[in-house]
């Protein structure tokens, strides 16, 4: 059977029989419910123990309100300058005439393959100036500026012009039809765009760290190297854990609506180009000012260091080490996370049902939770309750498993939703068991979505930095915890080659992965 | 057949990538160390190589910071995997002390070390001895405009001029010696004005570097941090000012090892602790980090300001204990 065939068969109206998922399907679904849950009970847990009183006396001081504002203020601030670029941007390489867009668009998403940690490594070392909340939102704003750009400049792209020229011809100016239009109609992508970006500043710690802003994710990091796991760190862990819960909410609350519907017939045009006239110039420099600052002050300082660094000492083997080590770590991530995203595709995709729509929000809810307060329970968890996973590989592939699930899962579901159940049941009539006609009828099917998965898991595990740092085996090194190691120590040098081999080795594919699939007409 | 080809495929995918993620399984007969090093990375990798160069015994090292290993190993109880810890300074070790969570150490290795840098139960030895300094950028601030006391650090004349490192245990022993000098009020006073005026660095490299750049005149530091960026740029901008007339700016601390009670190998672990106290690893220890050795006889040859040449507060590290009051005094005052 070829996949088109079960495509036409899965399309044709079939509605699935509810039956009850196999115990090889709730297992794994119950298991991250779970797992997902443990930075709640790890809270919780630890606020028993501190006694309530001590816990509301910790969380209610001036300390945590500063901490508060930070946080709030950054988030704020990136969130903000990341709409005005990406929606200025997107409007000028979309809609206008500017000379040379494409190569443009091409070159203003090169902050995708720089980790935060490292770009802000760079600035800093540039200059102390650069330290503090102003540093963070400017180092953070270019290094996630993509994340509005780039589906804003999708959407923009396939809009149905019509859609303004029917309010030009209503009497609506330029202006006006941008902003009752044309925004409205972007709101969407605007917005979903806006709130990953501000959990990212959430959850964000390395850059952070390297800037010198005290966020809460910094806080519990130092908690946890002043007392280990403590009451402290917990309840810090417990605002942080709320603050990601509401953009979460608003996240749910906000998709799904304001979905625009086209009804007229037939494809869109292209939209008309703006001709910029004399602002060309203007819009020329724009681009250059923000590819400059963007990604040529980055690029440049690191490759500056890495001229330093090279030339004074190049430790091949140890950095040969923390090579294999991210390797295989993200190797067995990307692994772990496939074992987990097909049962969890199948449950939602063949078994609706209370748990599939527990299934179904599982990849949003992993996604809300910070990588640090995930180490911290499972620090926490293995110790007490399994000690034989404690400071092994096992339980950071755990932490990988939960971090990166949710870029598994939309791949896999889509492919699942094209393997028609039908045919692995014609299978089972020929005699096969359901693991059997599942590996050899649906398993090729949604092979090339696996690769998918395989490759976006892998690729972003190769940055992961928190998790690593608190869950890795004793004297393994990987190359991002090695970045951030020396950079603490104010080596920029020694940590120019770890952090030029981690661009070269995930943030360059990550890159083009990501433009191929947005700028691709 | 297209189907087993893609199901090997993905098996082989799978099992690549957790056999590569398995650390190797070490054949058993062999006795592995595993040391909590909250010292400095470079001087725990460098005496594990030396010791197993020695022994053929392989240690592994657990990088962290000594308040958190130590913090650790209590959490961790009988279930630790650490056979010895080896903290910057000595407080950390009193609470595992004072918790019962350490082996005492072998009466021939106590032996070679002064009486009052060792605790008195025989439970954690110090290392080698630091002196609390204050680095200063010449540029910014003359010597002489230094405070003769580091309380005076407090006042607003110091605003945005002194940095200090609240993590640090070495920040936190020089508060309690403090709070020992001059009573808790004093203290609370004095980390209350740097928190206003001071300006906080994340670790004590940072800040060096901050001064030696020019962006901060003064920082609170141990003296070795200098020598080390010494190393590493042969000349630098910034000095050390030593206090004298035994105020707490010159606070004397030690680094401390000591071997867990829960330790698999109890045998090996004091043969490393041995080594540590000993002549050859005390070398191989201030050879990479320009400390003072505490093996009796035995003086530094990294050019520090001779020992004793020190005008230290009379402040042990049995006065120190565990250091929590510091700690305390810090979340009041607001600092973490």
């Amino acid at each position: 059977m070829t996949p088109s065939l079960s495509a036409s068969l899965a399309a044709g109206g079939y509605v699935p029989r509810r039956k009850r998922p196999s115990i090889g399907l709730l297992l794994p679904v119950m298991l991250l419910v779970l797992l997902s849950l443990l930075p709640l009970f790890y809270v919780i847990t630890k606020a028993w123990q501190a006694g309530w009183t001590e816990a509301l006396h910790l969380l209610w001081r001036p300390y945590v309100f500063g901490l508060l504002r930070n946080t709030l203020m950054l988030m704020t601030g990136v969130t903000l300058a990341c709409g005005i670029i990406g929606l200025s941007l997107a409007w000028l390489l979309e809609r206008s005439n500017l000379p040379g867009r494409r190569v443009w668009g091409v070159i203003l998403c090169l902050p995708f393959a720089v980790p935060a940690f490292v770009s802000s490594f760079t600035w800093v070392s540039l200059s102390a100036h650069f330290e503090g909340l102003g540093g963070a939102i400017l180092v953070m704003t270019l290094s996630k500026y993509p994340l509005i750009f780039l589906p804003v400049a999708a959407t923009l792209r396939n809009l149905d012009p019509s859609l303004e020229e029917s309010a030009r011809t209503l009497g609506h100016n330029r202006w006006g039809v941008f902003f009752r239009v044309t925004l409205p109609l972007l709101w969407p992508s605007l917005l979903a765009g806006s709130l990953l970006i501000a959990l990212h500043m959430l959850v964000e710690f390395g850059a952070l760290s390297i800037i010198g802003l005290q966020t809460f994710t910094t806080a519990i990091y130092q908690q946890f190297e002043l007392e280990f796991s403590n009451a402290n760190a917990a309840m810090l862990s417990a605002v942080l854990l709320v603050l990601c819960m509401a953009l979460l909410w608003l996240e749910l609350r906000v998709r799904g609506k304001g979905r625009h519907v086209r009804t007229g017939q037939g494809a869109a045009r292209q939209a008309g180009q703006v001709r910029l006239g004399p602002w060309t110039l203007l819009g020329q420099l724009y681009c250059l000012a923000l590819a400059v600052i963007g990604s040529g002050i980055p690029l440049g300082m690191l490759a500056y260091w890495l001229a330093v660094g090279t030339s004074a000492a190049f430790p091949a083997s140890e950095i040969g080490e923390a090579l294999l080590s991210s390797l295989a770590l993200s190797l067995g991530g990307a692994a772990l996370c496939l074992v987990l995203a097909v049962p969890v595709g199948l449950l939602v995709v063949r078994h609706k049902g209370r748990l599939a729509i527990w299934a179904e929000r599982l990849p949003y809810l992993l996604h809300a939770l910070p990588g640090l307060v995930i180490a911290l329970s499972l620090v926490y968890f293995a110790l007490h309750y399994v000690p034989a996973l404690y400071q092994t590989s096992g339980l950071l592939l755990i932490a990988y498993a939960l971090l990166f699930l949710p870029l598994a899962q939309a791949p896999v579901r889509t492919a699942l939703n094209k393997a028609a159940p039908q045919l692995e049941e014609a299978a089972r009539t020929l005699g096969a068991s359901s693991f059997s006609a599942f590996c050899r009828v649906t398993l090729p099917i949604i092979f090339p979505a696996l690769g998918a998965a395989f490759a976006l898991v892998f690729l972003d595990a190769m940055k992961e930095l928190t998790a690593t740092l608190l869950l890795s085996p004793t004297g393994l090194n990987t190359l991002a915890t090695a970045v951030w190691a020396h950079t603490s120590n104010v080596e920029f040098a020694a940590a120019a080659p770890y952090a030029a081999l981690l661009i070269v080795v995930s943030g360059l594919p990550v890159y083009l992965l990501t433009t191929r699939m947005y700028l691709s007409r | 057949m297209m189907f087993r080809t893609t199901l090997r495929r993905a098996l082989t995918f799978t099992l690549l990538g957790l056999t590569l993620a398995t650390p190797l399984t070490q054949a058993a007969d062999k006795v592995e160390l595993t040391l909590y090093n909250g010292q400095h990375k470079e001087v725990g990798d460098e005496l594990a190589k030396a010791f197993e160069a020695k022994t053929g015994i392989h240690v592994n090292v657990r990088k962290g910071s000594s308040n958190q290993l130590a913090s650790q190993v209590v959490e961790e109880g009988d279930r630790s995997p650490a056979d010895v810890i080896y903290t910057e300074e000595s407080p950390p070790l009193n609470k595992l002390g004072e918790q019962g969570l350490l082996a005492k150490i072998d009466d021939a290795t106590l032996n070679v070390l002064p009486k009052n840098y060792v605790a008195n139960n025989g439970t954690w030895m110090g290392v080698t001895a630091r002196v609390r300094v204050v680095a200063y950028n010449p540029k910014l601030v003359d010597e002489k405009d230094l405070p003769k006391t580091v309380l005076d650090f407090a006042q607003p004349q110091w605003q945005g001029k002194v940095g200090f490192v609240p993590t640090s245990g070495a920040f936190q022993e020089q508060a309690v010696a403090i709070i020992k000098l001059h009573g808790k009020e004093a203290a609370e006073e004095w980390l209350t004005g740097l928190r206003a005026f001071g300006k906080v660095y994340s670790n004590n490299m940072v800040a060096l570097k901050a001064v030696e750049n020019g962006e901060v005149a003064t920082v609170l530091v141990n003296n070795y941090y200098w020598f080390a960026l010494q190393r590493e740029k042969g000349q630098l901008d910034s000095k050390l000012h030593y206090f004298t007339g035994g105020d707490a700016g010159g606070l004397v601390t030690v680094s401390s090892a000591a071997a867990l009670k829960s330790s698999k190998h109890p045998k090996e672990a004091q043969q490393l602790l041995a080594y540590m106290a000993s002549e050859e690893g005390q070398r191989v220890i201030t050879q990479t980090s320009a400390e003072y050795p505490l093996h009796k006889g035995m003086t530094s040859d990294r050019g520090l300001k001779p020992f004793n040449e020190l005008e230290p507060p009379k402040v042990t590290p049995a006065d120190l204990g565990n250091a929590e009051e510091a700690l305390e005094l810090e979340r009041e005052v607001g600092l973490n």
